[in-house]
């Protein structure tokens, strides 16, 4: 809902407020008045339904305001006005002394009304479904067409430039030995042979960063391990997982671990952590939880941008901190 | 000594079957995928086999598995991995498989011609070679934690020669990388060895097990 309808409902109520008490005195002299003058044909009740054919009203809207703003909301709007007019034909009818029941015709026609306007609301939110489920395919095929093109990038980097730099300094070291006798250019060579080293390490990172090969060779449990085995922090890893999960859901997992565990190291030295993967029906769940300080701050930078990753991929992320008792940070993330 | 290469770039593949030749070590085969490797480890016999971690046909950890059923089936061979990135997932399996004769190195060590000579010579003796920076992942990242007490006790140059001893260098080869004398060398080791409380062997060979065994007991999982 809306703030603007939000603030339509309190003017309302205010003004139904003001106009509420004024009514049950005017009831209550009517039949007063009735009372004093031989109480015969009750007629002050044409007075209430007279004064409560507007609450009715109210209330129908203020329900049918409940709706989202669009076609829905005018189809509730439509719906609750209609069943007011019925309820009102029906109390007439019946306060007239009943007989025949002359009120199914507005009911009918109401009715009818209602039904067509259905039958031209279900289209269009049909359609609407089908294109939210066709953007959530595609932004999840451009997800997984994402991760494996980095992946791609990754190997590319491995066995394309930095193959090419290893074989450079390979000969260039092989240049060196033969000038044993050349001091001078020897140190050149070396010179060069520690360049071409310093580029390959610098290809490395980045391609570290990218993906880690152990994620892509041996999936997400051996990749966390890797982790687990880096990280200055004690780590202890319990999961397993009996098959690959897609390239997306693993890459997000693993930055999920790498960043939280690179957390725990920053902000909670001395703590040791606990790591824990496993699948819950189609869901992967991942939690990092650590015996730290706590007092981690969700909304930091890199907390964020792990919500966003996750969050693309329709999961959900929470972090738990709480002061001297340590964080947790959990992951959900859906797998197909 | 007769080593067999297993490469699927021919680049690095005939670079080192050159750089080996020049230095005396025999190459009698070649092969550049994990069905390869095995196969010529079958067909020659050879003491050593130096193969790439990323090989044909899966791209992934093809060389690990290859080396590591190449083992399995013949123990006396010796296996030197060449990677484009330390993991250590990979070093663990590599010295799970057997007491001595693994070595796991960076593949751009390939171009410090000598020492790259001594680890192949040594690794095909029985020998470790631990690339530095597996070595410096396992040693020096685990000992901020707090939770390894014994490896914070070390002083600097200690933790510098137990990288060293774990790499499997002599004590000379030591005592040269750091320029001190044999005897400071020693002093420090026998400290290492008090401090981590290990048994010190009388030979390097004994001593870098010790060490090994310790980094896979903390670090390599």
């Amino acid at each position: 809902m809306t703030n603007s309808s939000g603030n339509d409902i309190n003017l309302r109520s205010v003004v139904r407020g003001a106009a509420f008490a004024p009514s049950l005195v005017l009831l209550t002299a009517l039949i007063v008045i009735w009372a004093a003058t031989g109480a015969g044909y009750f007629w002050p009740m044409w007075a209430a339904l007279g004064l409560a054919i507007p609450a009715g009203l109210w209330l129908a809207v203020r329900w049918a305001m409940l709706r989202p703003k669009g076609a829905s909301r005018r189809y509730a709007l439509q719906a609750s006005i209609s069943l007011v007019l019925v309820v009102t034909d029906v109390l007439v009818w019946a306060m007239s002394g009943g007989g025949y029941f002359w009120p199914i015709f507005p009911f009918v026609g109401l009715a009818g009304a209602l039904a067509l306007h259905g039958l031209f609301l279900r289209p269009a939110q049909r359609s609407l479904q089908l294109r939210v489920d066709e953007l959530t395919r595609s932004r999840s095929g451009a997800l997984d067409v994402q991760a494996s093109e980095l992946r791609r990038i990754e190997r590319d980097l491995h066995d394309g430039a930095q193959a090419r730099l290893v074989a450079l300094s390979m000969q260039l070291g092989r240049a060196e030995e033969r000038l044993a006798d050349h001091p001078d250019s020897a140190a050149l060579v070396r010179q060069a042979r520690e360049e071409a080293t310093a580029a390959i390490r610098e290809l490395r990172d980045l391609a570290r960063g990218i993906a880690p090969p152990v994620l892509a060779d041996r999936g997400l449990v051996a990749a966390v391990e890797s982790l687990a085995s880096r990280s200055t922090a004690n780590v202890e890893v319990v999961g397993q997982l009996d098959h690959r999960l897609p390239p997306v859901v693993e890459t997000a997992a693993y930055f999920v671990v790498a960043e939280s565990l690179t957390n725990v190291a920053k902000h909670a030295p001395g703590a040791s952590a606990v790591v824990t993967v496993h699948l819950d029906g189609a869901m992967l769940v991942v939690e990092v939880a650590d015996n730290g300080p706590g007092g981690a701050n969700p909304a930091g930078g890199g907390l964020t941008g792990l919500k966003q990753r996750v969050e693309a991929l329709d999961g959900r992320l929470e972090v738990h901190s709480v002061a001297r008792e340590g964080t947790v940070v959990w992951a959900v993330l859906p797998c197909e | 000594m007769r080593v067999v290469v297993v490469e699927d770039q021919a680049l690095l593949r005939e670079g080192m079957v050159a750089l080996l030749s020049e230095n005396g070590i025999e190459v009698v085969a070649q092969a550049e995928d994990g069905p390869g490797l095995l196969r010529i480890v079958e067909g020659h016999k050879p003491d050593l086999a130096i193969c790439d971690v990323r090989l044909p046909p899966t791209f992934t950890d093809e060389g690990i598995r290859a080396a590591l059923e190449a083992r399995r089936r013949h123990p006396e061979v010796a296996i030197l991995v060449l990677s484009a990135y330390v993991e250590p997932v990979y070093t663990a399996e590599l010295l799970a498989a057997g007491q001595g004769g693994v070595g796991y190195l960076l593949k751009e060590r390939v171009s410090e011609v000598r020492t790259f000579v001594d680890s192949v010579k040594r690794v095909a003796a029985g020998g470790t070679a631990l690339d530095r920076e597996v070595v410096s992942a396992l040693i020096a990242d685990r000992d901020r934690s707090g939770e390894r007490a014994e490896l914070g006790a070390l002083t600097p140059r200690e933790r510098e020669t137990l990288e060293l001893i774990a790499q499997g260098r002599t004590n000379a080869a030591i005592a040269r990388e750091m320029v001190v004398t044999l005897g400071a060398v020693e002093k420090h080791v026998s400290n290492i060895f008090a401090k981590l409380d290990l048994p010190a062997g009388d030979d390097d060979h004994r001593r870098v097990l010790a060490v090994l065994a310790y980094l896979r007991a903390t670090g390599g999982r």
